[in-house]
C-alpha cells in the first residue's frame, strides 16, 4: 500500500516548490521533515519528493473517514454536513483561510469530499461502518488512497498554457 | 509565499506582479462578459459595487467598431443608433463565436450577422471581417474580446484608482476547456490575469449564498440546507444549476447549458418574418447589409414587446423594395421558438434528474438573464418546479456580475469583518473528461457534476499483444460517440514491457484543481518508465483533424481497452 501511494510521484519528473527549497539548503529540508511529523497527511508528499524515507512510514495509518470529518461515530446526517461545510470553508483552496497557509494544498478538500460522499450516503455509510467494524486495517471502503503531490495548487507551474 | 518553481518567459510579467502584490491582496474585480451586454463589478470593502460609464451605464453593449481604424468597443463609444452596430463595422456576438470552428452550427448560425463571418466547412476556424472603408478587414473573436476587456480594465482602473490585473469572468456553463483557453488568452491580451473562470450560474449561486447568510444574520432564521434552481438566459447561452446553499457555503449539485439563447429567438423571429433571409443576405453587399440592420432591429423590438402584450404589429421597409406589414401574436413567437422552449425544458430536466432533487425539495427557483423575461420560459421553468413564483432578490441583468465579484474577493483571500466574505462555492465539472478507448468508445474518468477539485483515475490495460505503446486520447463532452465530444489532448506512453494483451496495468489520471486546471497523467501502475504528465487542453483548433490524423496514422495499434472497476486490484 504504501508502494502504490508514492509511485507516481517518484516516478513524476517535477518541479514543485517544495523540491527544488530541499535541493536548496539542508536547513530548508530539515524545517520540512518537522513539519511532516506534526501532519501524518502532509508527509505522504514529501516523503516522494524532498525527505528521508524514515517519515514514510508514519503516514500508512489512514485516518478513518469520520476522523477526517472530525466527528463521531455516531454522528447524525445533519451533523456530518454541517461538519463537512464546515471544513471546507477551511480546507477549500478557495477560502482566505487555507489560500494563505501552508497546511492545505486543495487535497485535504478532496479527502474531506470523499470522506461526506461515503458518510453522508446511507447505503455507503453502512457498508463502510461494516468494514471498519471488521477491523480491516486494509484500505477502508470508499477511501481512496490520496496520491498527490506538494506544490500543486499555485495555479502556474513551469508549463506554459500549451494551448496558444 | 511560493515562488513559482520555474518562469518562462512568457509568463514572468504575471508572475512578477503576482509577487508584487502577494503582501498586501488585490481584489479582483468580477466581469460578466455577456453575448449582448457586458458590466463589471468590484467588492468595495464592505459591499459590492457595479462600475458604470462614462455614460452612466452599468450595462454596457457587447461590441467592437472598427469604423476608423481605431477600434472602440461598447464601454467607451456611443452609438448614435442601433443601426450603426449593424453597419458592418461592428463585431458583436464574439462570446457565440470564440473558440468554435467552420463546421459548427452556431457559427453557421452567425453567416446572417451583419459583419463577415465566411466559412470553409473544414474544421478550422471560421474568418470573421469587420466592414472598414469598404474593405473587409480581418479579425479574430480573441482579438474583439481583448479590445473591448481593455476598455473594461480602463474604466475599472479608474474607478479603483489602481491597475487592475486579476478578473474572475463568468463564462457558460457549455464552454470546452478549449474555448476557455480563448478566453483566458483574449484576457492575457488585456493585461488581465484569470484568477478564476465562473460558470455563470454558479456567480448566480455565491450571491445567493450571501443573501442567505445576511437573510440568517437578520431574522435568526433557520440555517437549515436550501436547494436552488438556477436558470440563466442570455443573448447567447443557457445554464442551469442546482445548488444546496448553508452557512454561507454554496455546493454545486448538478450543471446543464447549451448554446440557445435570445439569439436563436431572434433569428427564428427573423426567419419567420422573410422566410428567404438566408438567400437575401447571404451576398453581404452594402444595401443587404442595410436590410438586415433593418429586419434585426424590427424583429428585436417586436420581442421585446411580446413580453408585455400578446400581438405586435410589425412594419419595417427593408429599403429593396421589399415590405413587411404583419401582426405577429404571442402564440405565434412560442410556436416559432419551439425548438428553443423544448431545449429549455431538457436541460432543466437533465439538471434536476443529475442533481437527484425531486422538484419538491426546490426551495427557489432563481430567473436571472435576459430571457428569463419571456413569459413562456418563466413559465415553463415555473411548472416543472411546480412553483408559482420566483425568487425576487436578485436583478436579473446583474445577479452574475455581482457574484463573479464575490468570488473575486473571496478567492483574492479578502475576509469581511461582519462575515459577508464568509462564503463559499463548491463547483462541480459541467462536463465529462475520458479518454478513448475500448475501440472507438469514449470511456469518462471524470464524470459530470463531480465536485472540484478532484482527482480520478482509472486503470486499463493493452489491445494487443507485447504492446509497448499506447496512445492517450483525451476527450471532453456528454456524447456517448466520441467524435461529438471535443478533443482535449493526446500523448503516448512508451515503454511497456512486452506481454500478452490484457496483462499490463496501465494507470491514467485525472486532476482538476481549484482553479479548473486539468492534467492528465498515465503510465504503469507498476512504473518501469516515468509517468507521462500533460497539462490539458493541448490541441488547437482544426482538432477534427489531429483526430482523423491519429487513426490514419496508426489505426488501433496503440489502443487501450478498460478494466472493469471490479477487477481493479
Amino acid at each position: 500500500m504504501i508502494a502504490s501511494l508514492t509511485l507516481p510521484t517518484t516516478g513524476t519528473l517535477r518541479f514543485s516548490p517544495d523540491n527544488r527549497l530541499s535541493l536548496a539548503g539542508t536547513t530548508r529540508s530539515i524545517s520540512k521533515m518537522s513539519f511532516a511529523t506534526v501532519n501524518p497527511c502532509k508527509s505522504a508528499i514529501h516523503a516522494s519528493t524532498a525527505t528521508a524515507p524514515a517519515v514514510e512510514t508514519r503516514k500508512s495509518r489512514s485516518a478513518s473517514l469520520y476522523e477526517v470529518l472530525k466527528v463521531n461515530r455516531n454522528a447524525s446526517p445533519v451533523e456530518i454536513k454541517t461538519a463537512y461545510r464546515s471544513l471546507a470553508k477551511v480546507y477549500h483552496p478557495d477560502t482566505s483561510s487555507s489560500s494563505h497557509s501552508d497546511s492545505s494544498d486543495g487535497r485535504d478538500f478532496i479527502e474531506i469530499h470523499k470522506a461526506y460522499t461515503t458518510l453522508s450516503d446511507p447505503a455507503a455509510k453502512a457498508l463502510y461502518d461494516l468494514s471498519l467494524s471488521a477491523g480491516s486495517r486494509g484500505r477502508p471502503f470508499g477511501y481512496a488512497a490520496v496520491v498527490s503531490r506538494s506544490g500543486f495548487y499555485p495555479t502556474r507551474r513551469w508549463e506554459t498554457d500549451q494551448c496558444w | 509565499m511560493a515562488e513559482p518553481a520555474y518562469t518562462v518567459a512568457s509568463d514572468s510579467e504575471t508572475i512578477g506582479e503576482e509577487k508584487s502584490s502577494s503582501a498586501f491582496p488585490e481584489i479582483a474585480i468580477g466581469i460578466d462578459f455577456g453575448t449582448s451586454q457586458s458590466s463589471v463589478a468590484v467588492w468595495n470593502g464592505s459591499q459590492v459595487e457595479l462600475l458604470r460609464n462614462a455614460r452612466n451605464q452599468k450595462l454596457m453593449r457587447s461590441f467592437v467598431t472598427f469604423k476608423d481604424e481605431i477600434p472602440s468597443g461598447g464601454v467607451s463609444y456611443q452609438l448614435s443608433h442601433e443601426y450603426e452596430m449593424l453597419s458592418g463595422a461592428a463585431i458583436f456576438n464574439m462570446k457565440r463565436l470564440i473558440g468554435r470552428v467552420d463546421t459548427d452550427p452556431v457559427v453557421h448560425s452567425s453567416k446572417n450577422l451583419p459583419f463577415l463571418v465566411q466559412t470553409l466547412d473544414i474544421g478550422v476556424r471560421p474568418f470573421v471581417a469587420a466592414l472598414v472603408n469598404n474593405v473587409w478587414r480581418s479579425t479574430t473573436p480573441e482579438e474583439v474580446l481583448a479590445i473591448y476587456l481593455v476598455e473594461l480594465r480602463a474604466l475599472a482602473e479608474i474607478h479603483l484608482k489602481r491597475p487592475v490585473r486579476n478578473v474572475v469572468l463568468t463564462i457558460p456553463v457549455s464552454f470546452s476547456r478549449f474555448q476557455l483557453t480563448r478566453i483566458e488568452r483574449a484576457c492575457a491580451m488585456a493585461g488581465l490575469h484569470v484568477l478564476r473562470l465562473m460558470p455563470e450560474p454558479t456567480a448566480v449561486a455565491l450571491l445567493y449564498a450571501q443573501q442567505q447568510q445576511q437573510n440568517m444574520h437578520e431574522n435568526m432564521g433557520s440555517g437549515s440546507e436550501k436547494i436552488a434552481l438556477i436558470f440563466n438566459m442570455g443573448a447567447g447561452y443557457c445554464d442551469v444549476a442546482i445548488t444546496a446553499t448553508a452557512g454561507g457555503v454554496s455546493q454545486i449539485k448538478a450543471l446543464s447549458g447549451s448554446t440557445i439563447g435570445g439569439e436563436d429567438i431572434l433569428q427564428n423571429m427573423m426567419c419567420h418574418l422573410l422566410p428567404n433571409m438566408d438567400n437575401l443576405f447571404s451576398s453581404h453587399g452594402i444595401n443587404e447589409i442595410k436590410s438586415m440592420g433593418l429586419l434585426r432591429v424590427a424583429t428585436q423590438d417586436a420581442i421585446h414587446k411580446l413580453s408585455l402584450q400578446t400581438s405586435v404589429q410589425v412594419d419595417v421597409d427593408l429599403g429593396n423594395g421589399s415590405k413587411i406589414n404583419k401582426i405577429v401574436d404571442r402564440v405565434e413567437f412560442e410556436e416559432v421558438n419551439k425548438n428553443v422552449f423544448e431545449k429549455c425544458e431538457t436541460l432543466v430536466n437533465q439538471c434536476l434528474q443529475d442533481a437527484k432533487v425531486d422538484v419538491e425539495d426546490v426551495n427557489d427557483v432563481i430567473l436571472v438573464g435576459g430571457c428569463s423575461n419571456i413569459p413562456r420560459i418563466r413559465n415553463l421553468v415555473l411548472g416543472i418546479c411546480k412553483t408559482e413564483t420566483s425568487y425576487n432578490r436578485m436583478n436579473p441583468l446583474v445577479a452574475a456580475v455581482c457574484g463573479a465579484a464575490l468570488e473575486g474577493a473571496v478567492a483574492s483571500g479578502i475576509s469581511d469583518p461582519f462575515g459577508s466574505l464568509d462564503l463559499l462555492t463548491i463547483q462541480a465539472t459541467p462536463l465529462n473528461i475520458g479518454i478513448q478507448a475500448d475501440g472507438n468508445a469514449f470511456v469518462p474518468i471524470i464524470n459530470r457534476n463531480t465536485t472540484m477539485p478532484s482527482r480520478k483515475e482509472s486503470i486499463f490495460t493493452t489491445a494487443h499483444d507485447n504492446q509497448s505503446e499506447a496512445l492517450i486520447v483525451v476527450y471532453e463532452g456528454d456524447n456517448q460517440s466520441l467524435e461529438k465530444n471535443h478533443l482535449l489532448g493526446y500523448f503516448k506512453i512508451m515503454g511497456i514491457p512486452p506481454a500478452p494483451k490484457g496483462v499490463p496495468q496501465i494507470r491514467v489520471c485525472m486532476d482538476i484543481d481549484a482553479s479548473n486546471v486539468l492534467r492528465v497523467s498515465a503510465g504503469e501502475v507498476v512504473p518501469t518508465m516515468p509517468f507521462m504528465e500533460v497539462r490539458m487542453p493541448t490541441v488547437d483548433d482544426g482538432h477534427g483533424w489531429c483526430a482523423q490524423a491519429l487513426i490514419g496514422q496508426y489505426g488501433s495499434t496503440l489502443d487501450l481497452i478498460s478494466v472493469p472497476k471490479m477487477m481493479q486490484q
